[in-house]
């Protein structure tokens, strides 16, 4: 099977030649009993195993079990991480919990699932729908189904992008005393943060922002603000995500958020624009053929009935609003429109703040792994010249992301894209600053919960993964 | 007919006759090769498991039987290698096939050429593992891995070295 | 075929490969001692000119100099690729490409001199680009494998790139929407390839293969009468011959002398071999004949076969034993 991960993933991975189930490099920790010596190990025909003990006896042995947590700790593939998430983040995971809430009336689990701009717009590309149309008839889709409520990671991405802002003054100031302060380097991508963390660690990992990606914002309002609005204990939500993105299912199984006390993950099941297809498919239904349901406003970025989008480029626009915000706050400078400068190629692009003939602010966005590549080695020689960008690891951003509604057959995937981009960019735009139930949020919840807390609810933390050093288990 | 089965016995004996020559120069064949397999089985006997105590001969991954070898020529041989992992998903074949590899490319007096495979049926990625223990290119490679080396030398040096 | 010299470059260790400059009066030479020598002919022998400084931590498997002759271009199981300029009487390290995930295993210049790729085991091909200032950057990163890449070259003239592969396949590259893309996929080998030669022309490309055979593709239009009834523009590459039953082991390498059209084969069986086209042969049905094979060329397996730029029938060999063979070849008429 092709692997489903974004480029920069895949190369990563070592994997060789090996399939999945060989490929773990994992090794198991062994339970060692005194007394026994060499024990055999007896195949059966059915290819389970069985040890066979000093006096004859035989014990099942059992399989070894690789969590995500395992391979995300890993420096070995990512074959199996596939595999597994596979197992624990797919459409058949929902489905599982909607029909158990069916049998069981007693005890049900409120399902939510929050979709994402880019994944609307690429559904609304397939069923030539706009993008709120789209959303409505998803809406209704995924309540018929027997979801609760459906949002819009539009809303949540109002926090990254005014935590961004935030962070990269913040960053700014102190550059003089920190030099990795900047470039500050954008953390909404989990293909980007996995390549850091497994490729390049702790050389890289202080320039990349600590604010949470929408995805995870999501996770924090639903499992945090959500559940107390409706006494709910975080476990008793079932969170899901619409992501243009596998790699995100990555994201959402990183430790990092995960809730201990409540034994729940902030997000709990991650699924792609392609399996919400598959999913329609599976119902024998066109997104044509739903009746639109009305917008769920308790998380959405709405304006009269119609969603609104972020200003800048179609993967959040973390350039456009920290670029803006930096002009304001450091320079004083009021932005009207941003002039973006196309480098080495489409995915590099650039932006400065010049006043006088001197550069006050150098803004990069750097799409894909190529890019990714150059920008790295700039920094390791110390010639990265930037104060903020916009990584990501697709070429052409997240509207491109790989697990986007694949093009039909007769559709060259350059036009499909370039119908997603347009979907994407005919929502009205919102200035984050002017979301008034963002700032709300802020001046309740987040302020009563504290700042530390506050800070634990939009921000996140990066671990460099060791390289491996067993050379048992070391790939050649 | 019967001088026809008289030239019949004559010629069969003479087929025979020839065939014993032939014989005798295999045989003489046949034994140096199996002198030279022993010679092989002696170097890679006392390589021991990369993650037992055991020797490869102690937990019967190679026996006298999996060395074969051919003559090419020239006081040059064809060494061919069949070992069996001890289970058939074992992680460690490739090492093993590594440490084979090193031994001998070290040890053996004689010129020759190698090739090391997972005997039959006792791998369920045999055919991949057979890829990459015979591209010298990557036995190269994984010997300049610090790590791997470690492994591999301590597989091979022998215990009163 | 005569042979004139031979030297041992790198002693102790395999000489992995060899590399004559533009102009053929320098010879390169890799190894498993992570040393780079260029060799000069001084009178009636071949002496060590440089040694380059210690750039590589472990071995370097290739070496190419650029299309001007100025650079030379290194990639080790180090994971990176050097560039060396002289300066001076010297040569020294002007860059180091940084990258790839693992052992770099070619690098190969565009014709231009202003592209250059490299290919690693990590299955991923990538293209760099080189400004005004020396400064290299990476244009793309194509993971069109699903193994181990084992040779990239570029075509004589135009800027389309091959690639062999542990995954039994060759690829061909050319650069569409500011991106390096695969455009073509030769299958028909059984076992890994190892290395790849185009001739002058650049229509046809040799491979050469673990499964003891050499593989000629030809380039067909597809207005070409072979290729008819095609969609696509893009030529399409066809295995116009298969030289099997010459190799009894693993052809390393394969040279397409690019004046004489004679092809050159370095093989795991310590023999060199050179074939001739018959001049009979059709363009869709090449016939190529062995003639010349020297058994024990080396003491062990060939690695590489080079023929010199300018002197017909003037061959560079090297071997596992660390040494380089000079080789002439005479035509029989």
């Amino acid at each position: 099977m092709a692997s489903q991960f974004s480029g920069v993933l895949q190369l990563t991975d070592l994997d060789d030649f090996i399939t999945p189930s060989q490929a773990c490099v994992k090794p198991v920790k062994l339970e060692k009993k005194p007394g026994k010596s060499v024990a055999k190990i007896q195949i059966e025909d059915d290819g389970s195993y069985f040890q066979v003990n000093q006096d004859g006896g035989l014990q099942k042995l059992e399989k070894a079990k690789i969590t995500l947590n395992d391979c995300l700790a890993c420096s070995g593939c990512i074959t199996s991480a596939e595999s597994v998430l596979i197992a624990q983040q797919s459409q058949d995971e929902l489905y599982k919990v909607l029909q158990r809430n069916k049998q069981n009336s007693a005890e049900q689990t409120v399902v939510v699932v929050s979709v994402s701009p880019q994944s609307r717009a690429s559904l609304a590309a397939r069923f030539d729908l706009s993008t709120t149309d789209a959303a409505r008839r998803l809406t209704a889709f995924f309540k018929n189904l027997g979801v609760h409520h459906v949002f819009d990671t539009g809303f949540s991405r109002t926090f990254s992008l005014l935590e961004s802002q935030r962070e990269f003054v913040e960053r700014f100031q102190r550059k003089d005393r920190d030099k990795k302060a900047l470039p500050m380097l954008a953390s909404a991508c989990p293909g980007w943060i996995c390549y850091a963390e497994k490729t390049h660690g702790d050389f890289i990992l202080p320039y990349i922002s600590t604010t949470r990606s929408p995805q995870q914002v999501m996770g924090s309002l639903v499992k945090g603000y959500f559940a107390e609005q409706h006494n709910l204990t975080p476990n008793q939500i079932y969170h899901v995500t619409v992501m243009p993105c596998f790699d995100k299912k990555l994201e959402a199984s990183r430790s990092d958020f995960f809730l201990k006390e409540a034994d729940t993950r902030e997000v709990d099941c991650v699924i792609t624009s392609g399996e919400v297809m598959k999913m329609l498919e599976q119902e024998g239904l066109s997104l044509n053929d739903v009746e639109p349901a009305p917008l769920d406003t308790f998380f959405s970025s709405v304006h009269e009935d119609e969603l609104l989008r972020h200003a800048g480029s179609s993967s959040g626009g973390y350039l456009h609003h920290v670029y803006i915000h930096a002009a304001r706050q450091l320079f004083g400078v009021e932005v009207k429109d941003i002039t973006y400068k196309t480098l080495k190629n489409k995915d590099f692009q650039e932006v400065t703040l010049e006043k006088d003939g001197t550069v006050l602010l150098r803004f990069a966005i750097t799409y894909g792994f190529r890019n990714i590549q150059n920008l790295v080695q700039k920094l390791k020689r110390g010639k990265a010249s930037y104060d903020f960008v916009e990584v990501m690891a697709c070429p052409s951003g997240c509207v491109n992301g790989g697990g986007q509604v694949k093009p039909l057959p007769d559709k060259p995937n350059k036009e499909l894209l370039q119908q997603v981009e347009d979907l994407y960019k005919a929502e009205n735009t919102r200035a984050p600053e002017e979301e008034d139930r963002v700032a709300h949020l802020y001046h309740s919840w987040l302020h009563h919960v504290g700042e530390e807390k506050a800070r634990e609810l939009l921000h996140t933390g990066y671990h460099g993964v060791a390289k491996n050093t067993n050379g048992l288990v070391m790939k050649w | 007919m019967e001088i026809v089965s008289g030239f019949v016995s004559f010629t069969v004996s003479k087929v025979l006759q020839l065939s014993r020559i032939s014989q005798h120069k295999n045989a003489q064949a046949t034994k140096k090769m199996e002198e030279k397999a022993l010679e092989v089985y002696d170097v890679i006997r006392t390589i021991r498991d990369p993650e037992k105590p055991n020797t490869l001969e102690e937990l019967d991954v190679v026996s006298e039987k999996c060395v074969e070898v051919e003559d090419l020529g020239d006081e040059e041989y064809l060494i061919i290698i069949r070992f069996t992992p001890t289970v058939p998903h074992c992680s460690l074949a490739t090492l093993i096939g590594l440490c084979l590899r090193v031994k001998l490319q070290r040890c053996l007096p004689f010129k020759h050429k190698l090739e090391i495979y997972i005997s039959e049926g006792a791998h369920s990625t045999e055919e991949d593992i057979n890829k990459q223990i015979n591209d010298k290119e990557r036995v190269a490679a994984a010997m300049e891995n610090p790590n791997l080396r470690e492994i591999v030398e301590q597989c091979v040096t022998e215990p009163d070295d | 075929m005569n042979i004139l010299h031979k030297f041992s470059a790198h002693p102790d260790t395999r000489c992995w490969y060899v590399a004559w400059n533009p102009t053929g009066t320098l010879l390169a030479s890799c190894g498993g001692d992570r040393a780079i020598r260029i060799w000069a002919r001084e009178g009636d022998s071949w002496e060590c000119r440089f040694v380059l400084p210690e750039g590589h931590q472990r071995t370097i498997r290739k070496v190419a100099w650029s299309p001007c002759g100025n650079y030379l271009a290194s990639a080790s199981f180090d994971a990176t690729t050097c560039i060396w300029g002289k300066k001076g009487d010297d040569f020294e390290c002007l860059t180091v490409l940084e990258g790839h995930e693992n052992e770099v295993k070619c690098v190969s210049w565009a014709p231009s001199g202003s592209l250059l790729a490299t290919c690693s085991r990590d299955k991923s091909v990538w293209v760099w680009e080189v400004d005004e200032e020396d400064e290299y950057e990476c244009v793309s990163v194509v993971n069109a494998h699903t193994q181990d890449v084992k040779h990239v070259v570029w075509h004589p003239t135009k800027e389309l790139l091959a690639s062999a592969s542990y995954d039994n396949t060759v690829r061909l590259y050319k650069e569409e929407d500011d991106d390096w893309v695969c455009k073509a996929t030769l299958e028909g080998h059984t076992a890994t390839v190892w290395s790849l030669a185009f001739d002058s022309s650049g229509q046809r490309l040799a491979s050469c293969s673990d499964d003891r055979t050499v593989k000629i593709w030809k380039e067909c239009h597809p207005e070409d009468e072979q290729g008819e009834g095609r969609a696509s523009t893009d030529p399409e590459w066809k295995c116009v011959c298969t030289l099997s039953g010459f190799h009894s082991r693993t052809v390393y390498d394969v040279a397409w002398c690019q004046q004489t059209g004679l092809l050159a084969t370095a093989c795991a069986d310590d023999g060199v071999r050179v074939f001739k086209e018959d001049s009979n042969s059709d363009c869709h049905q090449t016939i190529f004949s062995l003639s010349v094979h020297i058994p024990k060329a080396h003491n062990q397996d060939v690695n590489c076969v080079a023929w010199h730029p300018k002197e017909a029938g003037l061959l560079a060999s090297c071997s596992d034993d660390g040494e380089i063979a000079i080789w002439s070849y005479q035509s029989e008429t």
